[in-house]
């Protein structure tokens, strides 16, 4: 049984231009043990998706199974036990903390809710701390006094407080400075060791999620184009789109950066509000067809475990 | 540490100071007025009309009837200030609780709190007070509660803005996805971080109050058992041909004492909100 | 022999705060022949968007202004020059692309009005002509549709196109000098993609010396040809591109590079990280500023402030450790 389970999950925001579909039919699988890393541009609706699970968005339709229980019926006690299980993990280190809260009070918020005793909580707030390398004296002080890097700790610390076995983190990195970003990803892969835990990695740096995910998922416009194997995707990426951003993602060294062709996509992203007809990406595709502007292709499989979502491969 | 950061930035606005130290004043004189003037300030004391100076024991001089101006002033400092802070308090209660709902749930409970603010702000606020003092009575609470009624709105839509703000911030979102109720983020998340500015604006009601204060009992619908500082002003109008001094003095501590609220407000401002500020 | 289009001479801009002074710029050297493209890469608060600010003398003042040394632009220093020659020169000579494409556009104009205003402020052309260059200028960056657009305003355009305006803008009349500032953080991948073979494309074509200021190692690789690297304020590597990447000689370069995926290579199992952070300015180490952070730190680093040195052709590092190796 997978631990996370998308079928067919669908979100829309009516907004004044209209209904935007923000995900539009999305199904992946996330095992245990396993960090799925969930790639796009902007508007693609990666973080939507990460927050329908977190039940801080209302899906409009399809599942979201954790360990193979749907969450939109939960209330109550059983809610309370999914959200155990499943953590999240911000983009913003300066806007996921009360910035007029202690640390110690941030990180032991998830204990009090799930109705720890005041000695378990400061005992498990020190062990929390110690693991995401903060120093103990760091309870009583308040967010401002940390650098960005910290603050992601302090979040990283939150997440982990209740063990749980999915970690949702939405672009955790990108706010950061190169080396304070190198110390927080390998931090997430300690953890990972240390735990078990699962992730689900979103994030829009392609190097980023190259080198933490085991799996990655292709993300355009509220659908999938493509999931697969780390190596299968960057080795032989199928979707055009998918090729398309490899080929887009700089490479931090020169000789490889100059040996490569660079087909450089033309266009912009359509607008979430009007998108192409069929295939989303038609209006950017160069292997597009006239059956790509009529017919929406679905995601199926390939052979070799990877999926994808089109006509032509 | 965070507490003396704010004292600092506090004690940096010079005006501020002053009108803290002038507050303090009055609030003193307030609390010890049954030391300094043990007997009832409205008890005939002296001759009628006695110009200040005139007469050594009462410096400030005697009203129409011949009580001492200077222990109605010191015993009405208690009731104008009480009244201001009261009414304060309620209109922060209810502007507060509007808007915090108002902002965080948004919609239709938006819609109509927003509605309902915009109904009391198209109705002159004097009159407002006016009419709901003569319908109750006037009596002090009913004039605190009718002053609290027609200056929420301002709170209402300072909280509401800071709410809106706040409530989609990722630390909101955060406590959200852990599942606390939405009663305990608005009080413990969002509300201590949406107080500052609402803080810097109560202060200003209270000034607002002690003016509404005034022109009530200037009109003669005052509480009659209490010698505040408008009433003061309202029973020397008779004479304030003659005998202005009887209006101006208490009239110029109503000046003094709404000035320095709002040097204070001021002076909050600058140590809340240190981003606004900086270099 | 002709001048170079740019030349900066120990470069020194302060910060005046209510916290004391700090050095943003701390003596900062560098010159940039025509068609070179020279990146300047650090982390936050390293001094590089005040490094471009200065050489462009745009800096908010108060609190920062430059104390000391020389920006050559065309063989003429600009330091001493007053505000008004400046306005000639910024946009005719020397231009800039900023980070935020929409902000840096004026909202309630139309994207003709910006770049005509550009051409006649800096050029003899009437108002017809630098309308039909207006739309010249937007073909040549590549805008999609060019003449639609020249009726739009920035918020009808979206971050790439915005972008291409700026572009389009600077470069209107042919400036010798290009200063980009992270001109692709905001951007998408692939829209980052396009403004980079752009901006390459347009370089080419008109000889143009360019600084490429950027926190992004990956697109350091892309673009430049030759790399100065900044920290706390001051130059501490410089390098042609294949050597820096080659063969970094400052621990904190190596220590970049390292905490840089590279997809496509092999995989690292784990992310060579630098402890610590970047220091506040106003809390620097008595020696040199890395030291704290550094793996390869001696009792020297700490007493003592290293200075530039050419270990080799075309090469300069202020390291301690490096010298001696």
């Amino acid at each position: 049984m997978s631990l996370l389970s998308l079928k067919d999950v669908r979100v829309q925001f009516n907004t004044s231009g209209g209904i935007v579909r923000a995900v539009n039919g999305v199904s992946l699988d996330l095992a245990v043990g396993e960090t799925l890393g969930l790639v796009g541009e902007s508007g693609c609706g990666k973080s939507t998706l990460g927050k329908a699970i977190m039940k801080l968005v209302p899906a409009a339709g399809g599942q979201i199974l954790v360990e193979g229980v749907d969450i939109a019926p939960l209330s109550g006690e059983q809610l309370t036990d999914m959200r155990r299980k499943v953590q999240m993990i911000f983009q913003d280190p300066y806007g996921s903390l009360n910035p007029r809260s202690t640390v110690g009070r941030s990180v032991a918020q998830p204990l009090v809710l799930a109705g720890w005793k005041p000695d378990a909580i400061a005992e498990r707030v020190e062990t929390l701390l110690r693991w995401v390398g903060l120093p103990s004296d760091a309870r009583q002080r308040y967010p401002h006094e940390f650098s960005g890097g910290q603050r992601q700790r302090i979040g990283i610390a939150r997440a982990l407080a209740l063990s749980p076995k999915l970690i949702i983190c939405d672009e955790p990195v990108s706010a950061l400075d190169v080396s304070v970003r190198a110390q927080v990803i390998n931090l997430l892969e300690d953890l990972k060791g240390q735990f078990g835990v699962s992730y689900l990695f979103i994030s829009h740096d392609l190097s980023v999620v190259e080198h933490i995910a085991d799996r990655v998922a292709v993300m355009y416009l509220g659908m999938l184009f493509e999931v697969g194997g780390r190596d299968q995707i960057w080795k032989s990426p199928q979707h055009p789109y998918t090729r398309a951003l490899l080929a887009a993602a700089p490479i931090a060294n020169p000789k490889l950066a100059r040996a490569r062709q660079r087909t450089v996509l033309q266009g912009e992203l359509p607008s979430p509000l009007n998108p192409p007809p069929g295939c989303p990406f038609n209006s950017r595709c160069p292997m597009a067809q006239e059956r790509c502007r009529a017919e929406k292709p679905v995601l199926r499989p390939l052979g070799n475990g990877a999926q994808a979502a089109c006509h032509f491969v | 540490m965070q507490r003396f950061e704010f004292l600092g930035r506090f004690a940096r606005n010079r005006g501020a100071l002053v009108g803290a130290g002038l507050i303090l004043v009055v609030a003193l004189m307030a609390i010890l007025a049954p030391v300094f003037f043990p007997t009832d300030p409205l008890r005939i004391v002296g001759l009628p009309e006695l110009w200040p100076g005139e007469d050594s024991e009462f410096p400030l001089g005697t009203d129409s009837l011949g009580r001492d101006i200077l222990a109605m002033i010191v015993h009405g400092a208690r009731a104008t200030l009480l009244i201001g802070l009261f009414a304060s308090a309620v209109a922060t209660i209810i502007g507060v609780g509007v808007g915090a709902i108002a902002g965080y749930f948004g919609g239709w409970v938006d819609e109509i709190a927003m509605r309902a603010a915009e109904l009391f702000q198209t109705i002159p606020n004097l009159i407002f007070v006016l009419t709901i003092v003569v319908i109750l009575g006037s009596t002090l609470s009913n004039i605190v509660i009718a002053i609290g009624i027609v200056s929420w709105t301002p709170i209402a839509r300072m909280t509401r803005a800071e709410f809106l703000a706040l409530r989609d911030r990722e630390f909101v979102q955060a406590c959200r996805s852990m599942g606390m109720s939405d009663f305990r983020i608005i009080l413990t998340e969002i509300l201590p971080n949406a107080l500052p500015p609402v803080i810097v604006l109560s202060s200003l009601v209270v000034a607002g109050a002690i003016l509404f204060e005034s022109a009530v009992s200037f009109l003669g619908l005052g509480d009659p058992n209490v010698a505040s500082w408008g009433r003061l002003v309202g029973d020397g109008r008779q004479l304030i041909r003659s005998s202005w001094y009887i209006c101006a003095i208490p009239g110029i501590a109503i000046m003094i004492t709404v000035l320095c609220l709002n040097l204070v407000g001021d002076g909050l401002n600058d140590a809340l909100n240190p981003k606004l500020r900086d270099r | 022999m002709k001048p170079l289009p740019l030349e900066v001479r120990d470069l020194r801009t302060t910060l005046f705060t209510r916290r004391g002074e700090m050095k943003a710029v701390d003596g900062l050297s560098l010159t940039v022949g025509p068609g070179e493209t020279v990146a300047i890469v650090g982390e936050s608060g390293c001094g590089k968007s005040l490094s471009a600010l200065s050489i462009m003398r745009l800096l908010p003042d108060p609190p920062a202004r430059i104390v000391g040394g020389q920006v050559k632009l065309n063989g003429r220093d600009i330091v001493p020059l007053p505000e008004e020659t400046m306005l000639g020169i910024r946009g005719k000579e020397i231009g800039m692309i900023f980070q935020d494409p929409i902000s840096s556009l004026n909202p309630v104009a139309t994207v003709e009005k910006q770049i005509v205003e550009v051409l006649m402020t800096h050029t003899e052309l009437g108002r017809g002509q630098a309308r039909v260059r207006a739309h010249e200028l937007l073909e040549l960056v590549g805008m999609p549709d060019a003449a639609r657009r020249l009726d739009a305003y920035p918020h009808q355009l979206s971050g790439g196109m915005c972008q291409r305006v700026v572009i389009a803008m600077a470069i209107a009349c042919s400036p010798s000098v290009l200063i980009a500032d992270e001109p692709t953080t905001a951007l998408d991948v692939t829209v980052q993609a396009q403004v980079l073979a752009l901006l390459k494309k347009l370089q080419a074509d008109a000889g143009m010396a360019m600084i490429f200021i950027t926190h992004d190692l990956g697109v350091v690789a892309e673009t430049a040809d030759r790399v100065v690297v900044m920290y706390a304020g001051r130059k501490v590597e410089e390098a042609s591109v294949d050597d820096l990447f080659d063969n970094p000689l400052h621990p904190y370069t190596v220590g970049l590079i390292g905490a840089t995926p590279t997809p496509g290579a092999e995989r690292a199992e784990r992310l060579a990280d630098i402890p610590g952070m970047v220091p506040p300015l106003n809390a620097l180490p008595q020696g040199c500023a890395f030291a704290p952070r550094c793996k390869r730190v001696m009792d020297r680093c700490l007493a003592e402030r290293p200075a530039l040195t050419a270990p080799g052709p075309g090469r300069l590092v202020a390291c301690f450790a490096a010298e001696g190796s």
